[in-house]
């Protein structure tokens, strides 16, 4: 388990000052300025900022956002890596384009209702659970305990979500560390991401680090020579295994952006 | 989608040149029925990995002719709905087994 409160703290508070901006022509539209927080969705979002712009819309308009009116912003990927990912080379607050008409449905999937995003949210859970612990974790939890954690990221309640996610960050008995680390690497091109079975352990067991993950993850033609998250670039030589504890989105994944050479 | 005749070719692709990713690798697929969802006759297909799992729902859709209102659910493992838009590939490398991904399909949400 986990015992760096403090940096698992400092992660959950992580915050991008944003600036949700409309294009149009006809009317003058004013900004809406708003903290998101890094570990949330902007399905969880959607709604403050529907009712900012309530009057400029239609009741069945789909709302939806780009980067730079170019980059639709995916609902259900953490905020904090969409702001890696477009953002984070241009000066704050990032600057978000919002759109009411036209829904981008060949690349953007639509997360109508918090349940279908909390359905989105237990699934990753489930699929991160089934990597380290084969999945019995989060089978052996109650209901409610599910909904406590999904409650927890909605509300921004950080205890709430940490009693009961410490379990699922609990390490193997006898290995003391997880069976493989959930691990979405991003690489340049958007979006895309690569997912691999990655062991903490090495052949000879000993602790792997980012820098034996980035060795694994390079090809002859493309070597990745770091990697960022929660808009920090992560030591070479931290362990695995403490990053998956510690520094994994609420999802209990690790979203790492890939630097290549 | 192709028959299982083009299986094997693609299995040794993969293994031979992972790198290239711009080529079409194929991997063989098993659709399981789960539920009360009715069963495909040809379970096994030979699909390009890039194609993401929102393109897999849409194929037994169509192939089972369901009304339009009917949805389709994708599982691994029979544990998690893996999301719309991930891709075969990372499904394969991961919950990949004896050269085949398994999926199970059902028309209500089986494993929520």
């Amino acid at each position: 388990m986990a015992n760096d409160r403090e940096v698992l703290k400092e992660v959950w508070d992580g915050k991008i000052p944003t600036k949700f901006i409309v294009d149009s022509e006809d009317i003058e539209v004013e900004a809406y300025f708003l903290l998101l927080p890094r570990v949330s969705y902007l399905s969880l979002v959607i709604e403050k900022i529907r009712k900012h712009f309530q009057r400029y819309i239609e009741k069945e308009d789909e709302i939806w956002f780009s980067y730079n009116n170019s980059i639709p912003l995916k609902f259900h990927i953490p905020i904090g890596v969409l702001y890696d990912l477009t953002g984070s080379e241009h000066p704050l607050p990032w600057q978000i384009n919002v759109h009411f008409n036209k829904f981008p449905e060949d690349c953007l999937f639509k997360f109508p209702n918090k349940d279908v995003i909390e359905s989105f949210f237990m699934n990753c859970l489930k699929e991160a659970d089934f990597l380290k612990h084969k999945g019995q974790i989060v089978s052996q939890m109650q209901k409610k305990e599910h909904k406590q954690l999904f409650l927890g990221l909605q509300n921004d309640k950080f205890d709430q979500f940490w009693a009961v996610n410490r379990r699922l960050m609990e390490s193997i008995e006898q290995e003391n560390c997880f069976k493989y680390i959930p691990l979405r690497c991003y690489t340049d091109d958007c979006y895309s991401y690569s997912q691999k079975l990655i062991c903490p352990l090495s052949e000879k067991g000993q602790r792997k680090t980012l820098k034996d993950l980035l060795k694994e993850l390079s090809t002859p033609t493309l070597e990745a020579i770091g990697a960022k998250t929660h808009g920090v670039e992560v030591p070479l030589d931290a362990e695995l295994q403490w990053l998956s504890e510690t520094l994994s989105y609420p999802d209990n994944f690790l979203h790492l952006c890939l630097i290549y050479k | 989608m192709t028959d299982e005749s083009e299986a094997t070719a693609g299995v040794e692709k993969l293994s031979l040149q992972p790198e290239k990713l711009n080529e079409t690798v194929k991997i063989d697929i098993l659709l399981n029925a789960a539920g009360n969802a009715p069963i495909m006759k040809q379970r096994k297909w030979t699909v390009d990995w890039m194609k993401d799992i929102s393109w897999v729902s849409k194929f037994i859709h169509k192939y089972l002719k369901l009304d339009p209102e009917e949805k389709i659910f994708l599982y691994i493992n029979q544990t998690f709905a893996p999301s719309p838009d991930q891709i075969l590939k990372n499904l394969y490398e991961c919950y990949g087994n004896q050269n085949k991904l398994s999926l199970h399909y059902s028309i209500n949400q089986a494993w929520g």
